[in-house]
């Protein structure tokens, strides 16, 4: 920890001692997928316009004051990396760009893959994401230039003794909203679908059936959107398929020839 | 190049004023994963599921702790941990400002306590999942005191054996495995 702090001084003494003035960006592809050059240079046209900063990227590493290497530093490209690491004039920031440059990324454990730029030179700043969106990438450089704080803090959790952590219950039985939050998913995918689930849940909360469905109707026809009117009435029909069963099952239970209850393992 | 004078009339100022202004993410905008301790029950279907083993999960039974560590200089941001999360722990969020000047700030972790066997005295599953999983079922309908109570604060392998013990009674009645009457 204290060489990290020392390392992070030493980066503002360059900064503001020595180059005093906009700084040059030398990009070195390691291996990458390209992902990261196609945010880089969305970085660098007007929308963003990285030159705001002063930040510029050139053609030659003998020109440049910071490395950006993307990619997660494959064989062959770690000799042409430590080329232009070594071409470039002191000092140096070297920025390790993408989960990749930062670590490996999701090449981590290939045969062919160094691990990250840290693996070959020392990194001043990384820079997360696959890719970092432009904007990350601005606040990237404004960190590595001492013009932003870096926001991001290692966190640690511990427990003493076990907490324990309850279910969460909407007053509904847990094999109905199962059941609903999976045939959701099924039609509408894991995000959306979660969302149009947690609405529908949202509806159905007290359980009065013809509350419950004057309000889905009233929620369908509001939705705008044919598709997802579609889900919702799908959900409440499931819904009330369960409930129906339900209450069958209590009535044949009332005569006498009782299905057993969800019960006991035995 | 009063064209271009005309067009630059025309189209305006388009540049962001980004680090004086937030960036509007587009809806469903994948940034940082959020770690919410007090929703996880360590059941690792996170650790499983990511691609890039970003996210770990190692079990330490002699210390009676799991350790859980997301990395997020290794995270590819593709929501498969929210996806999976049974309980909301893990959830994206709009935040893509990561930089950060030393590898250590990229990481979380969290210790989460092991439950020891009911029988054998040995750390085996985090306490939290099991209380998770007996609070599941028991909202599920299953009785209050009934034998899977038992069955669940005991580790695999002492499960195995006393199920093993059982079948006999189960296959013979109670005085079974004795020998020969059914021979």
């Amino acid at each position: 920890m204290k060489a990290g702090e020392a390392r992070i001084e030493d980066l503002k003494q360059k900064l503001r001692h020595v180059i005093k003035r906009s700084v040059y960006v030398y990009r070195v592809d390691c291996g990458g997928c390209n992902g990261c050059e196609i945010e880089i240079f969305a970085a660098i046209t007007p929308v963003y316009d990285a030159e705001r900063f002063g930040i510029k990227v050139v053609p030659s590493p003998r020109h440049a004051d910071i490395l950006l290497l993307t990619g997660p530093v494959t064989r062959a490209m770690r000799v042409p990396a430590l080329r232009a690491y070594q071409a470039m004039p002191d000092p140096k920031i070297v920025v390790a760009y993408g989960a990749c440059g930062c670590s490996g990324g999701i090449f981590h454990d290939s045969y062919a893959v160094w691990g990250g730029a840290r693996s070959i030179c020392p990194v001043d700043v990384y820079i997360p994401g696959c890719p970092p969106t432009p904007a990350a990438t601005l606040h990237g450089f404004a960190v590595a230039l001492d013009l932003l704080q870096q926001k991001i803090r290692r966190q640690e959790h511990a427990e003493k003794a076990t907490t324990p952590v309850a279910p969460e219950d909407a007053g509904i039985r847990p094999d109905i909203v199962r059941a609903i939050q999976r045939e959701a998913r099924r039609l509408a995918g894991y995000w959306q679908g979660k969302q149009i689930a947690s609405r529908y849940l949202e509806l159905i909360g007290d359980g009065d059936p013809v509350a419950v469905d004057r309000r889905v109707k009233e929620m369908a026809r509001q939705s705008g959107d044919p598709r997802v009117t579609e889900i919702l009435l799908r959900l409440h029909r499931l819904y009330l398929e369960r409930t129906e069963d339900d209450e069958r099952r209590g009535e044949d239970e009332r005569r006498g020839q009782g299905v057993p209850a969800v019960g006991e393992v035995r | 190049m009063l064209k271009l004078l005309k067009k630059v009339v025309q189209v305006g100022e388009v540049t962001t004023r980004y680090p004086q202004q937030r960036v509007e993410v587009a809806p469903g905008f994948r940034g940082k994963p959020v770690y919410d301790f007090s929703r996880c029950v360590a059941c690792g279907a996170c650790a499983t599921a990511c691609p890039p083993n970003a996210i770990t999960l190692q079990q330490d039974r002699e210390r009676g702790v799991a350790t859980w560590q997301l990395d997020y200089g290794r995270c590819i941001f593709c929501g498969r941990c929210e996806e999976v999360c049974p309980t909301g722990a893990i959830q994206l969020s709009d935040d893509f400002e990561l930089a950060s000047l030393s590898r250590d700030d990229l990481f979380s972790t969290a210790e989460i306590q092991l439950m020891q066997c009911e029988t054998c005295q040995q750390y085996f599953a985090p306490g939290r999942e099991v209380q998770y999983v007996r609070a599941r079922l028991g909202g599920a309908g299953l009785s209050e005191n009934g034998r899977w109570l038992q069955v669940l604060r005991q580790c695999p392998r002492c499960r195995r054996r006393r199920t093993a013990r059982i079948i006999p009674h189960l296959a013979y009645g109670p005085r079974g495995g004795k020998g020969g009457k059914r021979a």
